[in-house]
């Protein structure tokens, strides 16, 4: 009776360590926020568009809206160009991080380690197991 | 060893290698259903009028499942045009050193293929429109630009087009941008271009 409560005692033990194991998985620090300094929308551009309110017949003056200056000043002062895209950035867009390489790795680990933990558990268990019997309980 | 020793053993031990596997396909959620909903109903009586510069607030690419806030863009340090935060749930984002959606020009909106571990970025699937298919922008002064798709490009960032993407146009164009093609590194090889024509207004 007491063989089987020790056993149902390492099942559960063993279950509770394999199912650790996977929970760390979200706990990779890879993930690098960007800094967003992007400001939430705000149409503060005064003339930023000077060609398609040119051909309005100005009724409406321009907004004399608060200029909420919303771009980042690390932004290099260049004046506009003065085309329709005032600033044409340089290169081509990031807009893509993988963690797929690096997250692979980390899995392969946790699984090694979930594999460890279960074995080192089992050894254990028979370990218990063979002494309580070696000893007559 | 006993037969029930035994037994348990084998049980303790099949119980923990079921409870090890089932972890890691928990991320695996779908992505989000596409293609079911139906094209907005196009406002024919309103003219592809050219609309006077609000910022994007909103995104809407029915045929590809996305529905986004906008938020503004600016420059990275080094030049090249910043992106949208790399966040669970992302958002598109607009270059403001562009014409606003619906202006006269090129107007450019940026977002991520994939956020790193956090999984599908929100133009995850924009490699799949097409030629036709609807993008609705909805500007901060309420009124919404509806554009057509008029071509899809995947070109190596080696040779990013700036010409093609940021030069001027005659008429109201939508510049929708991702990444795409095979991971190097931490990034990716290639940018998919979608390019959209101003289609209709609404106040």
């Amino acid at each position: 009776m007491r063989r089987t409560v020790l056993s149902s005692l390492a099942l559960a033990c063993t279950a509770v360590l394999a199912g650790t194991v996977p929970a760390f998985a979200d706990a990779s620090p890879t993930a690098e926020p960007v800094p967003a300094t992007s400001s939430p929308a705000h149409t503060a551009t005064p003339s930023a568009a000077p060609t398609a309110e040119a051909s309005a017949p100005s009724a409406v003056p321009p907004r004399p809206t608060p200029s909420v200056s919303s771009v980042p000043s690390a932004e290099p002062s260049r004046p506009p160009a003065g085309g329709q895209v005032s600033v044409v950035p340089k290169g081509a867009p990031d807009t893509g991080v993988t963690a797929a390489s690096s997250g692979s790795g980390n899995q392969g680990a946790l699984i090694g380690g979930g594999a460890a933990a279960v074995l080192a558990a089992g050894g254990a268990t028979v370990f218990v197991v063979r002494r309580r019997r070696a000893t007559g309980a | 060893m006993t037969p029930l020793s035994r037994r348990t053993f084998a049980t303790a031990a099949l119980a923990a290698v079921l409870v090890g596997c089932g972890g890691p396909q928990a991320h695996q959620s779908a992505a989000a259903g596409s293609g079911s909903t139906p094209p907005p109903s196009s406002t024919s009586a309103n003219a592809a009028h050219a609309l006077r510069r609000s910022t994007p607030v909103r995104l809407r690419i029915p045929a590809i499942g996305v529905d986004t806030p906008v938020i503004r863009l600016g420059l990275a340090p080094d030049g090249s045009v910043q992106v949208p935060p790399i966040t669970a749930h992302d958002r598109a984002g607009w270059y403001g050193h562009s014409p606003t959606p619906g202006q006269v020009g090129p107007s450019v909106i940026l977002g991520h293929v994939t956020v790193g571990s956090y999984g599908d970025g929100v133009f995850r699937h924009l490699a799949q429109l097409h030629q036709g298919d609807r993008i609705t922008a909805r500007l901060e002064n309420g009124t919404k630009a509806a554009f057509t798709v008029s071509a899809v490009r995947t070109v190596a960032k080696a040779d990013f087009p700036a010409d093609d993407v940021y030069g001027d146009v005659d008429r109201p164009e939508l510049r929708l941008i991702t990444c795409a093609g095979p991971r190097t590194g931490d990034g990716y090889r290639d940018n998919v271009i979608v390019f959209a024509t101003l289609s209709s207004t609404s106040p």
